[in-house]
């Protein structure tokens, strides 16, 4: 445990690291770089209502993310979160109007397992490519991103269609306030606690199963695990259906939470964000809840930039870039430093 | 060579470091001129390291390297090219889809430009043929036998006026004939007036093909180069094991472990194979030929409990898909295996390993390990597969069951949750063994189970199979050293192309073996 947290400090060395470079780009670039810094310190966590915020985009970036570090660690790249999180959001949305009516105790958990179900099902179809034909599930995941996409917006401008709409996206009828489980705000005790549920399992799943040992294992070398009798399907295409049921779950949670209903391209960094997470995390499972509430935080920040800096809020992408490049030398030079630090014969 | 220095190669105080570890520690030798000189130790004794610190390719920490009775810049390849010292290394590096001139042509001089396969195959066959190397030039070289490549290897070493020629364990990959033939070549060679130096690891071979030898243990040179005809092979052994090493050791292993003389297994007090149904047999099995190596031909085979089961052969004639059909991970074609009086042709290797089946794979590093992954992880493996996948574990106690194991096979690590790659390979093995020879191991395949290994810990590991073996386990031993199976086995089977040529019962007679392993001679089988 004592591991796990130090692994996510010492990601989030590089994640500073990240921030200081862009201080210096956005200073090159004419805007004051200590009160960006301090804006997006200030938007995260320490106005009033900010931990609140963070916390609201930190709990379905953390469900996500845990997934993503699910798969990863068998050694299948799901980089797909993005569509398996579209997709569980557009099938809780069918569900809500197939079932509209019913008594909520029944609805709500439905419409999650709905959600859930999509998401495995968007990761299903990579999962068994790459199985039965080893098709690359980076390249197919990927793809499946794009098709999720365009599905929303045919959703959203077709079958679930709101005719009253009028803004520039398309979006879906809201779903009856009976069955949502937070305001707009999105931050209610029912998604804490789903979100508290997922990461007890998912813990113990890693830690205390055979499971976890032996997807950890196909991770690192599926030729050993070949070897000792394990059927390594059955390892990636479980790993892989988990991930795309949580990733499908904090689509349905962004859907019947804050949103209340889908629009055409919500949300449009949730999954790629949460892959950041998983590996700032280096896949373990409470180093993500930490990553995430940093993430989640740098999310409610944007919304906070263009008042307090003046910087367009899509400088949190570049922050968000700038991380995800800090991150990956941070493997690769840890990786060389190892290779160097161990001569072999 | 009119004013023929003392030396052909000298090495004065050569030292290197890679890191922490010392491969060579002040390493003084001279060898003189026209001579087959041979540099013995067991793996790990730093005779690679030598060789290649004398072709340029390591950098000593300290020392110099002096070649005809010029010192010559250290670490740099053309330095002691320039100044005639080649090396052929244990594993070639010939391109396989090159023919044989182009091979000559290309890998010898580097150069490019247009030509005819018609001229190039003139302009090396003279050359060729100079070092008996009889083959067609315009062959490609993956087509051709090893022993072929090894010559070509030689002649391409040879082709810019050599006058060291530095051979890495030439006789590793070969068969008892094809050592002979490469010691012609190298007798051969002396008469030209080449110096030879042979890095060996047999006490016969260097017997019976060197004028002087050199032995390294542990990185440091213990005696040489001393004249082969003032030495016995009993001293020999006892200066490659070390005096203390060699007192703990069965007089025959010693032996085997060092090749002092043509293995036979004399011994008399073998237990006889208990009488029993087969433990595993297969009838007629034929496979598809896959990445891991070519096919079965109709195998015929059965093991007894209480059996040790040599496989010999030169490498690359089906091995690696023997053992993978037994452990279903061959595409089989036809036949049947039966483990332990279960049909099991059908069956995914996890049911075969809940009957018994263990595996100690070819590749430890590999097939063997995860090594960037835990000890207890890697060691738990096989038990965790037993059960259900969401059955609940306690990693405190895994761990602590593990570290007892680990302990009970005098593994040396720190703590079970270091990487598997930190450890050297006779631990890294002994940690395969401590998880694959369990009370209930019925058949185990040990695949070259000491490649790459120390004395000490090749004795463990042949201690281990025998152990298992007289408590009634069948084992398969697959090895490319004829010593080590030999010493060890109870019947020899001889594998060529993929079939089955030939067995043997000790004593093993190493001529018969050996020209069963070339497909020389028929009728060898008994």
């Amino acid at each position: 445990m004592k591991d796990s947290l130090f692994t996510v400090v010492r990601s989030l060395i590089f994640v500073v690291l990240a921030l200081i470079l862009c201080a210096l780009v956005f200073q090159l670039a004419g805007y004051n770089a200590p009160v960006t810094l301090w804006a997006v310190l200030d938007g995260a966590f320490l106005r009033s209502g900010a931990i609140e915020q963070s916390l609201r985009w930190a709990l379905p970036l953390f469900i996500t993310a845990v997934g993503v570090g699910i798969s990863f660690r068998a050694g299948f790249f799901n980089i797909g979160a993005q569509g398996q999180f579209y997709v569980g959001a557009i099938s809780a949305a069918f569900a809500a109007e197939a079932v509209k009516g019913g008594p909520a105790f029944l609805v709500i958990p439905t419409l999650l397992l709905a959600g859930m179900l999509g998401g495995a099902l968007w990761a299903l179809w990579p999962g068994l490519l790459r199985l039965r034909s080893g098709t690359d599930e980076v390249i197919t995941t990927l793809m499946g991103n794009f098709m999720a996409g365009l599905l929303l917006v045919y959703v959203t401008s077709g079958p679930l269609k709101d005719p009253s709409g009028s803004g520039q996206q398309a979006s879906s009828r809201p779903l009856d306030p009976a069955y949502r489980i937070s305001d707009s705000l999105g931050l209610s005790p029912t998604i804490i606690m789903i979100a508290v549920v997922v990461g007890i399992l998912m813990w113990l799943l890693v830690n205390r199963t055979a499971f976890g040992v032996l997807a950890s294992l196909a991770g690192r070398n599926g030729t050993m695990v070949e070897w000792q009798g394990a059927r390594l399907w059955k390892l990636g295409l479980s790993s892989f259906l988990v991930s795309g049921a949580l990733a499908g779950l904090a689509g349905t949670i962004e859907f019947m939470g804050p949103n209340g209903r889908i629009a055409s391209g919500f949300l449009p960094a949730h999954g790629f964000t949460a892959i950041l997470i998983a590996l700032v995390a280096n896949l373990s499972v409470l180093g993500t809840a930490v990553a995430a509430v940093f993430f989640g935080g740098l999310a409610s920040a944007a919304l906070y930039l263009p008042i307090m800096a003046g910087l367009p809020s899509a400088a949190i992408d570049i922050i968000n870039a700038a991380i995800a490049l800090f991150i990956t030398a941070k493997s690769t030079f840890i990786d060389r430093v190892m290779r160097l630090g161990g001569p072999k014969t | 060579m009119s004013n023929s220095p003392q030396s052909a190669l000298e090495c004065r105080n050569v030292t290197v470091k890679f890191g922490d570890v010392t491969a060579l520690s002040e390493v003084s030798a001279s060898f003189a001129p026209g001579q087959i000189h041979a540099v013995v130790g067991q793996n790990g004794a730093g005779k690679t390291t030598f060789a290649r610190v004398a072709a340029g390719l390591v950098q000593p920490t300290l020392g110099a390297v002096n070649v005809m009775g010029r010192d010559i810049r250290t670490g740099q390849v053309s330095e002691s090219r320039a100044a005639g010292v080649e090396l052929v290394h244990q594993s070639f590096a010939l391109p396989p889809s090159f023919t044989v001139a182009e091979t000559m042509e290309f890998g010898a001089t580097g150069k490019g430009g247009i030509y005819s396969r018609k001229g190039l195959a003139e302009k090396w066959r003279a050359h060729l043929a100079g070092l008996d190397v009889q083959t067609d030039l315009n062959r490609r070289i993956r087509d051709l036998p090893i022993e072929t490549q090894q010559g070509i290897e030689i002649a391409r070493a040879l082709v810019t006026d050599a006058r060291v020629l530095i051979l890495d364990e030439p006789t590793a990959v070969l068969s008892p004939a094809g050592i002979d033939m490469l010691f012609a070549r190298v007798r051969r060679l002396k008469e030209r007036g080449v110096t030879v130096i042979l890095i060996l690891h047999k006490i016969r071979e260097v017997l019976g093909i060197a004028d002087t030898v050199t032995v390294l243990r542990g990185g440091r040179k213990v005696e040489g180069p001393l004249p082969v005809a003032e030495v016995s092979g009993e001293r020999l052994a006892n200066l490659i094991v070390g005096e203390a090493v060699a007192k703990t050791l069965d007089r025959h292993d010693r032996d085997a472990l060092v090749g002092t003389k043509a293995p036979a297994h004399e011994d008399t007090d073998q237990p006889v194979p208990a009488a029993g149904p087969a433990i595993l047999s297969m009838k007629a099995v034929s496979t598809r030929p896959d990445s891991g190596g070519i096919a079965l031909d109709g195998i015929d085979l059965e093991i007894r409990p209480g059996e040790i089961v040599g496989i010999a052969g030169v490498e690359g004639n089906g091995q690696k898909t023997l053992v993978r059909a037994i452990s279903a991970l061959a595409d089989l074609e036809g036949g049947s295996i039966n483990l332990a009086g279960q049909d099991v042709t059908r069956q995914p290797l996890a049911v075969r390993r809940r009957i018994g089946l263990r595996i100690i794979p070819f590749e430890r590093n590999v097939e063997g390990l995860s090594l960037t992954s835990s000890l207890w992880q890697n060691w738990s493996a096989r038990e965790l597969l037993q059960g259900s996948l969401l059955k609940s574990i306690r990693p405190a106690a895994i761990r602590d069951a593990c570290d007892r194991a680990l302990k009970a096979w005098s593994v040396h690590y720190n703590n079970a949750g270091q990487r598997a790659g930190s450890l050297s390979g006779g631990n890294a093995q002994k940690v395969i063994l401590a998880r694959e020879i369990d009370p209930d191991a019925k058949l185990i395949i040990a695949a070259q189970p000491t490649r790459g290994l120390d004395i000490g810990a090749t004795a463990f590991v042949w201690q281990a199979l025998r152990q298992a073996r007289d408590r009634g386990a069948a084992i398969l031993l697959i090895s490319s050293d004829l010593d080590e199976l030999f010493d060890i086995s109870d019947r020899v089977v001889v594998m060529l192309s993929g079939r089955l040529n030939g067995e043997f019962h000790a004593p093993f007679d190493i001529g018969l073996v050996g020209a069963a392993m070339t497909g020389a001679a028929a009728g060898a089988s008994a």
